[in-house]
């Protein structure tokens, strides 16, 4: 027993290091300026929670925070509703064509987005989409497609066929066998796809800079990075604005951990 | 469960994947499409002025310093995030995987800068990389170096502050195949009389391997796309020191204002992405056993 | 090759019907339309207009659309700020795409992405050449506004660069007078080392405080001696590597090599820059005026700042300074509001609203009147901006490449990675392509 001691005073070491950057953030956050100059590391004495209060109502978060919410709850919905159906297809079907499709699918992981970033604006545009939340969940269900469907299929296929298979011989149609059967199966998969994609929803930054700058729908990245390009030399501030941005999604994924840890890398064995 | 043949199934209808198809060829294909015809333009990115220069800009991307240059800075970046980012990673595993008091916490820890904004993290390390020896990581070391400010230093810089968020990530994936690896198999090797380094070597890793072909997958496609914390801590600079693939074609086409240029130039890195990841794939696969 | 355009532009309306199916769907799925946030309550606004800006125009732009709300109640303009960088790509992936917001930041003259004359050259911004305002328009100005004798920007007025400085520090080192010569500038510095500061705080990190330094001696080094040196350099006729621009380059070479800056300049950004000078650990930065209010929100008491013009020749009467034209804005050629965002410029136009810009920014303004007011940290470049100002080198560059370059060469001859020579070759490359 000895050693696992051991072991666990290195690792709470390793983790202690690790949390140096979270300490300069915090600590920061809590301070004034003459601190920050003066006593850049120490804890902050006394510390001073007007940052957060300047931050807050500076950089509008409210507002923002249900804009974030409404966007990214609806594009996983629609993810996962769509990614689920599409990987069935494609991990069952069995002909050329399919596989070809398959791959089509996976392009998409490859391409920078800079490439179709003005025929998409174009589009979003045209469609009367731009300073929309319906704009930005089209988007984002487009654009993490590939990712979703990959996942997705990989796992479909390490599953045994009998599950879907009995239900059809039972008379089930494709569509009872899928929603009734198979979809219950893809619980750790999806919990991996609805993780990855919040995280990557929740923090993009440029694309609702482009379509929604301006728009009063802005969501919490954009109001944090407004907030900060205005208030770039004072680090307290900053920090505050910074902590108050990244606190929700940290504050969910603290509450859900367990599920979030399990359900990441549940679908990611390989 | 009594298995049914095969050639009584039928595969789900097309209409499966219909809606899918629909929104990806909407928002990726169409646009990715009609914007790979600028890749073959002078065109500035505004207004109408536009002529057709054929491979010109490829061959410029050939003899350009500052666009090749920065292949080697995206490589050596991309081989940096992988190989630290993913040893790091399994270390922490392993450490986590032991019967510690702790290791809830300790998971919880490591895995939280996966969820917050890339763009706020290189933020953040821009301070902690600060040059002043009081403050940051220099204080906390009591060393001088000039992080982000010295051209031989700052890509590694880069590299650590992406290694910092994602190596949890590696770490969550390394755990679940860890979890996979059957408890009598240790065991077994134990009665052998097997050592620590030895059941790593010979039980673990052999079974680790899928585990590892998703995560150098990952960390790879990772590094070689990296755009925004490169953007927000350096922007390529020192002079040239950080500029990878991904920051020339932004600059290209934002900065310069040479949308097609910048085109060409992300044809390339999306050629770059897809024949890495087809070769990592294939070579992977090879040796993967199952438990 | 308009067609091949056009044919693309007509592709996007055969997805737009194409589209109608997702739209719908879309549309059902979230009916959270903008409607909530208007906020003059109740009443919808007649027009709307958009305006995208960087950070740096937040604090005049706020002031000026409140005023604008009370002359004119039926129009609503909404704005949104981001860092230069994010605005540059948004706004340019926009005015691609044949949407640009209504009213938009635009950098005087030429020489970047988002430069007048780039976007003009390109039909994008709408001719304000009608307004009565562009009349008066000081001549040495009017390249950063004008395109072919019509002008396509508007810009509350003109700032400095040179030295801010802390007076606390100033007094401490023992440097009563301010530095009117190069010799004495180097004096000075030599005094604030030696008590123990950096006597000028340098934030390399940041890509376009590089540039300062130069665009603050260049002026005495370079237009001085030759006032049309853009004239002949734009015709072939000189190049930077054969010009002041080595002398200048020199000299910023030589603050470095006797210790004049802080430690490690490259790592250090504009943000600790400014504390730098702000909490007296460092003399002086060579800044533009522009950023004054910055330095003054970190400083215990604004009073602490002030301004000088940095000397960068040997005689006081041979010293030139850098004077540009502030960060502006432009209305879109193509607009379904041309006409009412038109109208907001010209308002912007009013000498109210140029002195209600110029002193939220510390800026000199365009036009003066009896109730302009100047910020007393600038008045000693006032006596220069008659004949000794030339405006900031970019403005008169041919393309966007020269500039980001001139940072990168910075960058490098401080690291020590690379010689004048060469750095001067790169710009004299960059500047003919």
């Amino acid at each position: 027993m000895r050693r696992t001691f051991l072991l666990e005073i290195v690792m709470v070491a390793a983790a202690v290091a690790f949390l140096f950057p979270v300490y300069t953030l915090v600590s920061l956050s809590l301070k004034d300026p003459a601190q920050i100059s003066q006593t850049p590391l120490a804890l902050p004495s006394p510390p001073t929670f007007d940052n957060f209060g300047k931050a807050w109502t500076a950089a509008a978060l409210g507002p923002s925070l249900v804009n974030s919410t409404v966007i990214t709850v609806a594009s996983l919905v629609a993810l996962i509703a769509l990614g689920s159906f599409a990987a069935y297809f494609l991990a069952r079907v069995q002909t050329r064509l399919g596989y070809g499709l398959y791959i089509l699918f996976l392009l998409g992981i490859v391409l920078p987005f800079q490439l179709g970033m003005i025929p998409l604006y174009e589009l979003v545009t045209g469609l009367g989409l731009i300073g929309t939340h319906a704009g930005m969940i089209l988007f984002y269900t487009g654009i993490q497609l590939p990712f979703t469907v990959f996942l997705y299929t990989g796992f479909i296929r390490a599953l045994p066929r009998d599950y879907a298979s009995a239900a059809q011989i039972d008379g089930a149609s494709h569509l009872t066998a899928f929603t009734r059967v198979v979809f219950p199966l893809l619980r750790p998969i999806t919990g991996t796809v609805l993780i990855l994609n919040a995280v990557f929803i929740w923090n993009d930054f440029f694309t609702p800079l482009l379509y929604l700058g301006g728009s009063g729908f802005e969501t919490v990245p954009v109001s944090v990075f407004a907030f900060v390009g205005q208030y770039v030399s004072d680090h307290g501030l900053v920090f505050a604005g910074l902590v108050l941005g990244a606190l929700p999604i940290v504050g969910v994924f603290l509450a859900l951990q367990r599920y979030v840890i399990k359900g990441f890398s549940s679908g990611l064995k390989g | 469960m009594t298995s049914v043949k095969r050639s009584r199934l039928t595969s789900p209808p097309w209409l499966f994947a219909a809606p899918a198809l629909v929104v990806y060829a909407l928002v990726v294909l169409y646009p990715a499409a009609s914007g790979v015809v600028y890749a073959f333009t002078d065109w500035s990115g505004i207004g109408q002025d536009m002529s057709f220069v054929g491979l010109d800009n490829f061959a410029t991307l050939l003899g350009d310093e500052q666009a090749t240059g920065s292949i080697g800075n995206t490589l050596l970046l991309t081989v940096a995030i992988m190989l630290v980012q993913n040893g790091v990673g399994l270390l922490l595993a392993l450490g986590v995987n032991a019967k510690l008091k702790s290791r809830a916490l300790l998971r919880v820890i490591f895995f939280a800068p996966v969820v917050v904004s890339p763009v706020m993290v290189a933020f953040l390390w821009k301070y902690v990389y600060n040059p002043d020896p009081s403050a940051g990581l220099n204080g906390l070391l009591g060393l001088q170096v000039d992080w982000l400010g010295d051209p031989s230093v700052a890509l590694w810089s880069i590299a650590g502050m992406v290694v910092w968020q994602y190596a949890g990530y590696s770490m969550v994936i390394f755990l679940a195949g860890l979890e996979g690896v059957p408890r009598e198999l240790h065991e077994a090797a134990m009665i052998d009389g097997a050592g620590t380094f030895q059941r790593f070597r010979y039980v673990t890793w052999p079974l680790l391997a899928p585990a590892v072909t998703i995560n150098l997958m990952l960390s790879t496609i990772g590094g070689l796309k990296l755009f925004d914390q490169v953007f927000a801590a350096t922007n390529g600079g020192p002079g040239y020191a950080t500029e990878t693939l991904s920051t020339v074609l932004y600059k290209q086409a934002f900065v310069f204002g040479k949308f097609g240029y910048s085109t060409a130039v992300a044809l390339v890195l999306a050629l770059f992405v897809a024949a890495v990841s087809l070769v990592q794939v294939y070579y992977l696969r090879g040796r993967e056993v199952t438990a | 090759m308009t067609d091949l355009r056009n044919a693309r532009v007509s592709r996007g309306q055969f997805f737009r019907m194409m589209g109608g199916l997702a739209v719908a769907a879309a549309a059902t799925a979230c009916s959270t339309k903008p409607q909530t946030t208007a906020t003059t309550g109740g009443q919808p606004a007649a027009t709307e207009l958009k305006f995208v800006g960087v950070a740096d125009q937040k604090a005049p732009m706020d002031k000026l659309v409140a005023a604008y709300q009370k002359v004119k109640p039926g129009v609503r303009l909404t704005t949104s700020f981001a860092p230069t960088d994010q605005v540059q790509t948004s706004v340019r992936t926009q005015l691609g795409a044949g949407n640009a917001p209504d009213l938009h930041v635009v950098y005087p003259g030429n020489g970047s992405a988002m430069s007048m004359s780039q976007i003009a050259k390109a039909g994008l911004l709408a001719d304000l050449s009608d307004q009565a305002w562009t009349q008066t328009i000081p001549d040495g100005f009017k390249p950063a506004f004008q395109l072919d004798g019509k002008t396509y920007m508007h810009s509350a007025g003109s700032t400095v660069i040179g030295a801010i400085y802390n007076k606390k520090v100033f007094e401490k080192a023992g440097v009563d007078t301010l530095p009117t010569t190069w010799s004495e500038f180097l004096a000075a510095c030599d005094k604030l080392k030696k008590a123990g500061l950096a006597p000028i705080a340098l934030g390399a990190q940041t890509p376009w405080v590089t540039q300062l330094i130069t665009y603050a001696l260049v002026p005495s080094t370079v237009y001085a001696k030759d006032p049309t040196f853009d004239d002949k350099q734009l015709a072939g006729q000189a190049d930077f590597a054969g010009s002041g621009w080595r002398e200048a380059m020199e000299m910023y070479l030589e603050l470095q090599k006797r210790g004049f800056f802080n430690d490690n300049p490259n790592g250090t950004t504009f943000e600790q820059q400014i504390s730098l000078v702000a909490t007296g650990k460092a003399g002086m930065a060579i800044q533009v005026s522009a950023v004054l209010p910055d330095f003054r929100k970190a400083a215990a008491s604004a009073d602490d700042l002030s301004m000088f013009p940095v000397p960068g020749a040997d005689r006081a009467d041979a010293v030139w300074i850098p004077a540009g034209v502030v960060v502006g804005l432009g209305a879109s050629a193509k607009g379904a509001n041309a006409a009412e965002a038109k109208a907001f410029v010209d308002f912007l136009g009013k000498q109210e609203s140029i002195n209600a810009w110029a002193e939220t920014i510390s800026a000199i303004p365009l036009t003066q009147d009896a109730s302009s007011a100047i910020d007393p940290a600038v008045q000693s470049f006032l006596p220069f901006t008659k004949d000794r100002a030339v405006p900031f080198m970019d403005q008169r560059w041919p393309n966007a490449e020269v500039q980001p370059v001139h940072f990168a060469v910075v960058q490098e001859l401080l690291a020590g990675k690379s010689t004048i020579d060469e750095a001067l070759k790169k710009m004299d490359e960059a500047y003919q392509k």
